[in-house]
């Protein structure tokens, strides 16, 4: 008899608490593409903070201080709070000269000469200055040094000292997207005497220019960063010191930034952005990237080598909702090759959701009933969501999709440990690119050109296009924008055209922070500079 | 039992030397190519390539095996491929974290789990039995995330008693070890429980009671004594497990410790951090099962060993 | 003097026992079993479960895969009783077709754990020695053997069919059945009866199975019970790696993971296959203590 009680008991406050669960649950929201968080980032009152230091939560852990040898961007941003390069990008990846004041190519894209600012020291004291450039480019231009970032200088033949400030490198061959070889991370500007000093502790022990300097890295956790009060631009550093601190899980980031412990986090899920925006003092920053995300389709196999086929798969997905499904609206439809924010970007006409004209070009192609095949990707949510996505809208088409999410070491090896094209057993592959030195180059070839198939590069389409080689060589040739950007704006409506991938979207980059912060940001390809953080 | 204690002790290195092998074979054996993971996801085939050579990975699968266990010989665990930090650096700062939450969950898990099960054994199918059954239950069915989380979201951000994550200060062990230990005090209630109750039922403690002996000294001296066998197996177990680092708990609660390490060394395929981790855990179990080989004998002095 | 009592009453003990089985075992079960209330109810549930597993496609009141992409993430409604997921899909519908999937892995693989762990454990236990060393060596090494490793490992070799998952997930259970067998075999073997019944000349067979092994059932029961929600649970985490059930077949542990980016927001995407989870681990704990009681010749109230 009393044991009926308990079930009772039991029974009801189970009731109970899926009451209250449910009673705060948030509203669902049906709005469409590119949405703002940030509207009503004034309304709210500004919150307190204690002190002039910022804590900055971030996913992973980090992995080398040694820009030459960095190869995420991760630790890419915590860098460039303590070294900086002869040129570098601005909050939209528009190029900027930083330890540079000019500089200047030759026509034929083969020479570049640099002028130096004057009068900088770096935090050791060392004075900075053409000698000290030199060291730096000699140093990840020389393969024996078998750094990550070798191939980004494996051009460069010769660096020389002019005169104190002026440098002249010269290039073995031409290559029209050098400059932004130059703005990237890899190229920032180490202290010459550290790097005689801790050899390969180097990435231990960070000595630059930048506005912060080096204080402390516990390797399993954080990294700390004090003011440098001898900075050379006027106003900075406006805080006294920045921690970062890996957190890996999502939620306990976002619970970081409610409690206070953390005064900017990224990323945050799309799923959490809007309901903590605008709350306990939050600002949820939405902006466009230039990390693209597609599904590559491979083209050297049945049926996908008909472009009919691969034309109706880019009809037969909702862009607009793969937008809503996977990123909650934060993003923008992917209209090129590449992303808007790229350099020479030329927008395309998008492929309509237009389920009708995929089933037609499918039965043109002889696939009237259908047929079934495989999508490979990571395994993360985000991606797992996509591919789920992609099964459904397919599946409406006829096309009977398999997802199979994969752990990161065995997709690499499945596809880029591929000796032969026809070994190849990928069919279709959900992936992201993001190019990080902000040129179409670095956007379009390790990903689309002939020679960039597995295991050279990472074109998994198998896409071969003579006519598109040869403008993307071309447009390598020279330095000159315009002729650039003409052929590239052929490369890309080409390619387009021909559909090697299934084109999908341009997400945001999402970023959380406290109110009272300002002058963090993040850039669009996901790196982060907090330079310029100031409390207000 | 001493000559047995030597000669397993003895034979813990041999033991490690095949496991080392066989664990050496397995890692390398699994899809993943560590020279493309540590070299990036934008590298180009030269990087990954300049990346195999330095790590040693060009040179035959035997010689590789060679170095890793002339290495080892001279205790030296070799280095990061993914960090180029010495190995014994990276677990050497991860242990201690891992260690004392382990610490500190077990402790809770074992006072609350035998304090449960107990009463749970002596007041079989009343309330109390129900009770303790229920918060076993939930304690082993509820995933790690979702209490984490959930402490998380009640006790820093709601109350703010303590902080989110970390090990900075002792207020941050709080909430991971009850994370951790919740699994743990179920496992030690239940069968705290189950085998309280087996031996309640046997004869000579019937006949104890028959004797006139007093029901608390039945359960606390004779009863639960033998009772303990099932459940010091299963404590050192989890001892051992929490050793090892919980993946999901370090990562909830951004903690420090040999889980996270694992999980990254495993998504980079970092051979010889994953190999050493492996090799820690081994002689881990090893030693706790030894210890709870030997409390079986002091427990029940019938059980030898031949 | 205590040794001396527990011989002659053991004996007994032992002869009546065999009379009892001899007598109507089955019945003697039941009768037994039927007087637990709890497990009665516990039983009844899990008979549910299993029509459920059967026939759930047929009672959904949704399609389980059909999105709607209208209706993301809404709390539950009378419309949708537990709310609807990510993709739209009526996560009450998903539960109930999603009953298969884990009910099944669950169950079987925990099973072949204890067989094997079982069998190890016995072994391991009763003969001792060389063999007890080297079985007990083998499971410390599947003890340190990270679960995701084990995983990468047995797609590469199997591949990831649903099957392997089984074998992988019962491969994690293997080593701890056989631990907790062999500890009480070891109690169980010290004790004087196996000793005389040794003395006897009775068969090894005949004693590890007659003698030995039913003072390990109510160890083994506890385990078992206990392990089926983390089974449920790791087959979900094994599903993310590429092993066993995928997209878009509903799996409860998969629902409950999917929701861990949103807790705070969206609570009823992971509350409701928690929920599923956390009754049938209860009624299957429920139901381990009642067989446990009924399978006990000792127990006579």
């Amino acid at each position: 008899m009393f044991k009926r009680k308990y079930l009772a008991t039991f029974l009801t406050s189970l009731l109970a608490v899926m009451l209250v669960i449910s009673g705060c649950s948030g509203q669902s929201s049906t709005e469409t593409n590119q949405k703002k968080a940030t509207d009503d980032k004034q309304d709210q009152p500004i919150a307190k903070k204690e002190g002039n230091s910022i804590t900055i939560a971030i996913k992973d852990n980090l992995i080398s201080m040694d820009p030459q040898d960095t190869n995420d961007t991760l630790s890419g941003s915590i860098q460039s709070t303590m070294l900086e390069g002869l040129v570098g990008f601005d909050k939209d990846m528009k190029m900027i000269p930083v330890l540079a004041e000019s500089y200047e190519a030759s026509e034929d894209a083969k020479v570049f000469i640099f002028k130096l600012r004057e009068g900088v020291k770096f935090h050791d004291g060392t004075p900075f200055n053409a000698e000290a450039v030199k060291v730096n480019i000699d140093r990840v231009s020389n393969p024996d040094n078998k750094l990550k970032r070798y191939s980004m200088f494996e051009l460069v033949e010769k660096t020389e000292a002019v005169d104190e400030y002026t440098v002249k490198v010269t290039l073995k061959e031409p290559f029209g997207a050098m400059l932004n070889n130059f703005a990237h991370p890899a190229a920032r500007i180490v202290s010459p005497e550290a790097i005689k000093k801790y050899g390969k502790d180097i990435a231990m022990h960070p000595v630059g220019t930048g506005p912060f300097k080096f204080l402390e890295w516990d390797q399993s956790d954080h990294l700390t960063v004090e003011k440098n009060p001898e900075y050379w631009q006027e106003g900075l550093p406006k805080v006294d010191g920045i921690k970062f601190k890996p957190v890996p899980e999502n939620g306990a980031r976002v619970a970081m930034l409610q409690t206070g412990e953390a005064d900017f986090i990224y990323p945050i899920p799309t799923e959490q952005a809007e309901s903590i925006n605008g709350k306990d003092g939050i600002v949820v920053e939405n902006r466009p990237s230039i990390v693209a995300r597609y599904m590559a389709i491979n083209t050297t196999k049945k049926p996908f080598d008909n472009v009919k086929v691969r034309q109706a798969i880019n009809y037969a997905i909702n862009k607009e909702a793969f937008l809503k499904v996977v990123y909650r609206g934060y993003g923008s439809e992917m209209d090129s090759i590449i992303p808007e924010g790229l350099q020479f970007y030329s927008k395309q006409t998008p492929y309509p959701y237009d389920p009708e004209k995929a089933k037609e070009l499918l039965k043109e192609a002889g696939y009237e009933k259908g047929f079934e095949t495989t999508v490979w990707g990571g395994n993360n949510s985000d991606a797992i969501k996509a591919m789920e996505f992609i099964q459904q809208q397919l599946g409406l088409v006829g096309i009977k999709v398999n997802v199979i999410p994969m752990e990161s070491g065995t997709l690499s090896d499945k596809i880029w440990s591929v000796q032969n094209e026809e070994d190849a057993e990928v069919e279709l592959y959900y992936g992201g690119w993001s190019s990080s030195t902000g040129d179409a180059d670095w956007g379009i070839r390790p990903l689309l050109a002939g020679g960039s198939i597995p295991p050279k590069s990472y074109n998994v389409a198998y896409y071969q296009n003579e006519k598109a080689d040869q403008l993307i060589n071309a447009a390598l040739q020279t330095a000159d924008p315009e002729k650039r950007k003409a052929a590239y704006a052929e490369v890309q409506e080409m390619i387009w055209e021909d559909a090697p991938w299934a084109f999908l979207v341009v997400e945001d980059t999402m970023a959380g922070m406290k109110n009272y912060l300002h002058g963090v940001y993040l850039l669009p390809d996901g790196s982060m500079s907090a330079r310029e953080a100031e409390i207000k | 039992m001493f000559r047995y204690i030597v000669r397993r002790l003895l034979g813990i290195v041999p033991t490690l030397l095949i496991v080392s092998i066989f664990i050496f074979l397995f890692v390398h054996m699994i899809p993943g190519d560590p020279a493309r993971l540590v070299a990036g996801p934008d590298a180009s085939y030269q990087d990954v390539e300049l990346v195999r050579q330095e790590l040693g990975l060009d040179k035959p699968l035997v010689s590789q095996y060679f170095t890793y266990i002339s290495n080892l010989a001279q205790a030296d665990l070799g280095t990061s491929m993914k960090t180029k930090r010495p190995v014994f650096d990276e677990i050497a700062a991860r242990f201690m974290p891992t260690f004392w939450l382990t610490v500190w969950s077990m402790a809770w898990a074992i006072v609350f789990g035998l304090l449960i099960g107990v009463i749970s054994a002596t007041k079989r199918n009343k309330w109390q039995d129900y009770t303790g059954m229920f918060s076993a239950v939930s304690g082993i069915s509820l995933p790690s995330f979702w209490l984490g989380l959930m402490l998380i979201q009640l006790f820093s951000v709601q109350l703010g008693w303590f902080p989110t994550g970390g090990n900075e200060s002792w207020t941050g062990y709080i909430l991971p070890s009850i994370t951790l230990g919740a699994g743990v005090a179920a496992v030690i209630a239940r069968f705290t429980r189950s085998s309280l109750m087996d031996i309640l039922r046997e004869d000579y403690i019937r006949t104890g009671r028959a004797k006139g002996l007093k029901e608390n000294v039945v359960v606390w001296k004779h009863a639960l004594k033998n009772a303990m066998i099932p459940v010091v197996t299963m404590t050192g177990l989890q001892f051992g497990f929490l050793l090892g680092g919980s993946i999901v708990v370090e990562t909830v609660f951004s903690w420090p410790g040999l889980g996270r390490l694992l999980i990254d060394s495993v998504s980079f395929r970092d051979y010889p951090v994953i190999q050493a981790e492996m090799l820690l855990f081994a002689l881990e179990f090893i030693l706790i099962n030894l210890i709870v080989d030997i409390l079986y004998g002091v427990m029940n002095p019938q059980i030898r060993y031949e | 003097m205590e040794n001396g009592t527990v011989i002659v009453q053991s004996e007994d003990q032992v002869i009546q026992h065999e009379a009892e089985n001899v007598r109507t075992p089955l019945l003697e079960f039941w009768r037994k079993f039927k007087k637990q209330r709890m497990a009665m109810i516990a039983s009844s549930f899990i008979l549910l479960l299993f029509v459920v597993a059967l026939i759930g496609p047929f009672i959904a009141p949704y399609s389980a895969v059909e999105p709607d992409y209208n209706n993301i993430l809404s709390p539950p409604s009378m419309e949708h009783l537990a709310g609807t997921d990510a993709f739209g899909r009526d996560i009450f519908s998903r539960i109930i077709e999603g009953t298969r999937i884990s009910l099944f892995v669950g169950l079987s693989s925990v099973f072949v754990g204890a067989v094997v762990g079982t069998v190890l454990g016995l072994i391991s236990g009763f003969y001792g020695g060389r063999l007890d060393s080297i079985i007990m060596r083998f499971c410390d090494v599947l003890f340190a053997f990270p679960g995701i490793l084990l995983a990468i490992g047995i797609i590469a070799i199997l591949g990831p069919g649903l099957g392997n998952v089984i074998i992988a997930v019962a491969i994690f259970g293997i080593p701890t059945f056989a631990r907790i067998v062999r500890s009480s075999t070891l109690a169980i073997k010290a004790t004087v009866y196996v000793e005389s019944a040794r003395s006897i000349g009775a068969p090894a067979k005949r004693i590890i199975w007659k003698h030995i092994f039913p003072g390990t059932i109510s160890s083994i029961i506890v385990y078992f019970t206990m392990r089926i929600g983390t089974s449920i649970l790791t087959a979900a985490s094994l599903s993310f790696l590429g092993l066993g059930a995928q997209p878009p077949s509903p799996e409860w542990g998969a629902m409950l993971s999917s929701g861990r980016d949103f807790l705070n927001t969206a609570p009823h995407v992971t509350f409701f296959p928690g929920l599923a989870i956390f009754i049938t681990v209860l009624a299957f704990n429920l139901l381990g203590d009642g067989l446990r009681d009924a399978l006990d010749p000792k127990m006579k109230d």
